[in-house]
């Protein structure tokens, strides 16, 4: 079993790819009750847009870095008001409908422009791997379990210590409640997706770093990060955060690991995000982690 | 002319489709994401019995359509049990299962190569090689398939589901099984999805992976929403203009089939968009407070 030191570390570097996309479309879904099924395409949109400032104009990795994060910014709130905002007052499906929508549209034109091939993003990074303990690790997956862990942290930080945290709490506990407080729901909420997409469009590069970028990859790590926030329970956020992990692991081992003899192909690693849903929706329905919420 | 009939049966298989999508989103208030999967299921098990098996035309679709049913029953049964954005998630990974294996499942559906082959019927001595002729098998298929959900849109059991769209409570007070109605919806809507798959295969003679993808739903998605949701005649003229006037007007606009395709997928969301943003607010039934 000495692959297996390899398989729990290639499990954390996913793990926290899907932390950091998941953690954005849980946000999110406790504020303002939506599913937002371009979340994995906006996180594609952020990869295209460090692709082109990176690659295409030849930026420094910090130029290009800040590019993103504006560009991302404007566009999640340009998401908020024209996709998101016109319809959270009526049925819930018309939310559900534009932002597949808008995910069609993304995947449309990022393919327009830039082609449906696959384009690396990587440029200038040192991909030679460290060995340590006999576990390969290249430099660009540390950063990748570090800054999740820090992100994460900072996360938690603002959530749980500071006011702007508790207001959050309290609008995803009960919005009547606190909008009756003087909450500016309008306001909390477009910040909270606004960073959510950050979130995802920094998912997005980590992933462009550590393999490549295509428009259809999407769709997929939409349906992961649907994934982990089922794993841990609609709106739970620590709950999606360990979700993702768990989501991380149970797919390495799947494929790493032969069941006498016999191992799963490595094209069915993505189905199995999906088969957790429904195994998940199946026996446990509230998620695996229980939430204690007091909603009235 | 036979370019005519190729749009005819366009016309029949989408048709088919679109009302299946009518009754489960429409009419039952789902956001069922898997019916293009179904759609898929329907196609594969045709194209494999019809090759490897040889089976005959009417057996064929009649298992397409069950084993579309089947496993939406299945899939209806785990998530139609609670509240509807679970159902939307797991339609979705049901979706994603379908093409996983239909991609990766390579010793029975030949993965991204898909199953290429599959006889046209013969049935009455008629050869349906001949495309006029299928085009006539299609649209007596497809009136049958109209006729049978323009009685089911008109049943109390669209009523039931109307009101559960509509007041879930109040429905269920009123002895509606919230998830049974569902699943019943569900299970019909594929049965539709699994015969437009039927013919689909029949006509195309061949089946890939990239048929079902997601800008399929979207498509099928725009279809119902362009025509009004819940609305028979309005889901027909919506699949007539989207799937044979829209296409046309494309074909004449000078680009490279590299961006056409994007191109109509983006039109066809922006269309939605539109469309949902304009109705927001009678497109579908909001939640009546009691």
């Amino acid at each position: 079993m000495e692959i297996l030191p390899q398989l729990l570390v290639n499990a954390l570097i996913a793990g926290s790819i899907y932390a950091i996309a998941s953690s954005g479309l849980s946000l999110a879904y406790g504020l303002l009750r939506i599913l937002n099924f371009a979340h994995g395409h906006l996180m594609m949109v952020g990869a295209y847009l460090f692709y082109a400032t990176r690659i295409l104009l030849d930026a420094s990795l910090t130029v290009a870095g800040i590019v993103t994060a504006l560009g991302m910014t404007v566009i999640g709130a340009l998401v908020m008001w024209f996709f998101v905002r016109p319809f959270s007052k009526f049925s819930p499906l018309l939310t559900f409908v534009s932002t597949l929508a808008l995910g069609a549209m993304l995947e449309a034109s990022v393919s327009m422009l830039f082609g449906v091939n696959v384009h690396s993003i990587s440029r200038g990074i040192d991909f030679e791997s460290y060995e340590i303990w006999g576990v390969f690790i290249t430099p660009i997956q540390i950063v990748i379990v570090v800054s999740t862990l820090l992100i994460l942290g900072l996360l938690a930080a603002v959530i749980h210590r500071t006011s702007v945290g508790r207001t959050i709490r309290a609008l995803s506990e009960n919005q009547y409640a606190a909008q009756c407080l003087g909450v500016d729901y309008e306001r909390y909420t477009a910040v909270v997706f606004c960073v959510g997409i950050l979130l995802a469009a920094y998912a997005g590069v980590l992933v462009g770093l550590e393999t490549n970028i295509q428009p259809t990859m999407g769709n997929s790590y939409t349906i992961k990060a649907f994934a982990a926030m089922v794993l841990g329970g609609l709106g739970n956020l620590w709950g999606t955060v360990l979700g993702s992990y768990l989501l991380g692991l149970v797919e390495n081992l799947s494929i790493g690991l032969d069941f006498g003899g016999y191992s799963l192909p490595a094209g069915y690693k993505d189905a199995f995000a999906f088969v957790i849903i429904l195994l998940v929706l199946l026996f446990k329905p509230e998620g695996l982690f229980r939430r204690r919420s007091r909603r009235v | 002319m036979d370019y005519l009939y190729h749009l005819g049966v366009l016309f029949c298989i989408y048709v088919i489709l679109a009302q299946g999508f009518n009754l489960v989103f429409g009419i039952a208030g789902l956001f069922n994401l898997a019916h293009v999967a179904t759609y898929a299921i329907g196609a594969y098990t045709t194209a494999l019995l019809a090759v490897e098996l040889e089976v005959g035309f009417f057996q064929c679709i009649i298992a397409s359509s069950l084993m579309a049913g089947l496993l939406a029953l299945i899939i209806g049964g785990i998530s139609l049990r609670l509240a509807t954005d679970y159902f939307a998630i797991g339609s979705l990974a049901f979706s994603a299962v379908v093409s996983a294996l239909l991609i990766n499942w390579r010793s029975l559906t030949r993965g991204v190569l898909g199953i290429p082959g599959i006889p046209r019927p013969e049935l009455l001595g008629i050869d349906f090689n001949q495309l006029s002729n299928f085009l006539w098998l299609s649209a007596i298929i497809t009136l049958l398939a109209l006729s049978s959900f323009w009685l089911i849109c008109n049943s109390s059991f669209a009523r039931s589901l109307k009101a559960l769209a509509q007041s879930e409570h109040a429905a269920q007070t009123l002895g509606r099984d919230v998830a049974r109605y569902r699943t019943w919806a569900f299970f019909i809507s594929s049965l539709y999805a699994g015969l437009a798959g039927a013919l689909f295969s029949y006509y195309l003679n061949y089946v890939d992976p990239s048929s079902f993808s997601l800008a399929e739903m979207v498509l099928v998605l725009t279809i119902v929403v362009v025509g009004r949701p819940g609305s028979f005649l309005g889901v027909c003229l919506s699949t007539f203009v989207l799937v044979v006037l829209l296409p046309e007007g494309l074909r004449f606009v000078p680009l490279e089939a590299s961006v056409l395709g994007p191109l109509r997928q983006f039109l066809n969301a922006l269309l939605l968009l539109v469309l949902i943003f304009i109705n927001r607010a009678r497109l579908f039934p909001t939640q009546r407070a009691v």
